[in-house]
């Protein structure tokens, strides 16, 4: 059986699917924001990488939303 | 000969005048600026792009500072809902265009900056001509497009990119360096339709931290110092009061800056 994996996404500790990618993620977390950024275990990742970059077990994953204000 | 650098005109002169001297001289003590320093800033030029919350202390700290040329572009009139953080402009100033409110405070904070003032929007096809006297881009707007145009243009002129923006308590900033660090599409990249949204809520000292670190990032550049946030974000939370920084690579899937270079995944 696929255990859930345990990680942290902004900042709160998460169960989440064992492989799952970033982009699966993004919709489990409704984090779809279009400008969103996504640091992966302290590093910025770029969109086309979403898909492909799975978590693994006490991983960090911060969804950051742009501020455009001025 | 001094040898060509960014933000420097070329008719780079050689003392401060007594009056300067006392005017800037507790920066002139900073041992990174000196009058070395001084005299770059003084033939420094910024396009500062918005005159709102942001672009209220650019202008200001960046003149007061004795950099030689502003170019200052706004497309707006004051409105009392600015008030609230945009400190160039007063009560008295409503419906004034801000570029007319903001050339008045500055000549009287500081007659040796040479103030520019343009009423229009920036877009794509003025973007590029508008810098073409201008070696650094201090961006102060408030949406994503105008930062797309703006991150164009500064790619056209090898011009640098000092990004901040804000939303209520939180804000950000980086600076993009064309060729050498990653570029605004780089982070966002170009969407094929703009979407109208509310403007966020927006909160004074927010937007002050954001745009000083703007300033003490357009100061670097013109005193020839390297940047701090090139290939960083910089994020401030005025909820937690925490400053936190990403490393921002370039992106070689860029639409916009197309790095040919190999992408090194972790």
């Amino acid at each position: 059986m696929n255990a859930a994996i345990r990680i942290t996404v902004n900042g709160m500790p998460e169960e989440v699917p064992p492989s799952a990618t970033l982009a699966e993620l993004i919709v489990r977390f409704q984090e779809m924001d279009r400008d969103l950024i996504v640091e992966h275990n302290g590093r910025f990742v770029f969109p086309q990488d979403y898909a492909s970059i799975q978590v693994a077990p006490n991983d960090r994953v911060e969804f950051i939303h742009p501020n455009f204000g001025g | 000969m001094r040898r060509s650098r960014p933000g420097v005109s070329r008719n780079e002169r050689s003392m401060l005048t007594e009056e300067e001297s006392r005017r800037y001289s507790r920066q002139v003590a900073l041992p990174e600026i000196g009058i070395e320093g001084q005299l770059r800033l003084t033939a420094g030029r910024v396009m500062v792009v918005g005159l709102g919350g942001l672009g209220s202390i650019a202008a200001y700290y960046l003149a007061a500072a004795g950099v030689g040329y502003l170019k200052l572009i706004d497309r707006d009139r004051v409105a009392l809902e600015n008030l609230n953080r945009q400190i160039l402009h007063t009560t008295f100033d409503l419906d004034r265009p801000k570029t007319e409110s903001a050339a008045e405070k500055l000549g009287r904070l500081n007659p040796h900056c040479r103030i520019e003032a343009v009423h229009t929007t920036i877009e794509e096809g003025n973007a590029a001509a508008l810098l073409a006297d201008c070696a650094v881009i201090f961006d102060a707007t408030d949406n994503r497009e105008a930062r797309q145009v703006l991150n164009r243009a500064s790619l056209r002129r090898h011009a640098p990119f000092v990004f901040g923006g804000i939303s209520g308590w939180e804000g950000m900033a980086s600076t993009f360096i064309p060729g050498r660090s990653a570029c605004f599409s780089c982070l966002f990249p170009p969407q094929a339709e703009a979407i109208e949204s509310a403007p966020p809520p927006a909160l004074g000292p927010t937007a002050c931290i954001v745009a000083s670190i703007q300033c003490l990032e357009t100061l670097r550049l013109l005193i020839g110092a390297p940047p701090q946030l090139a290939g960083r974000l910089l994020r401030f939370s005025g909820l937690t009061m925490e400053f936190r920084t990403l490393q921002i690579d370039r992106n070689p899937g860029c639409p916009v800056c197309g790095v040919p270079q190999r992408h090194s995944s972790p």
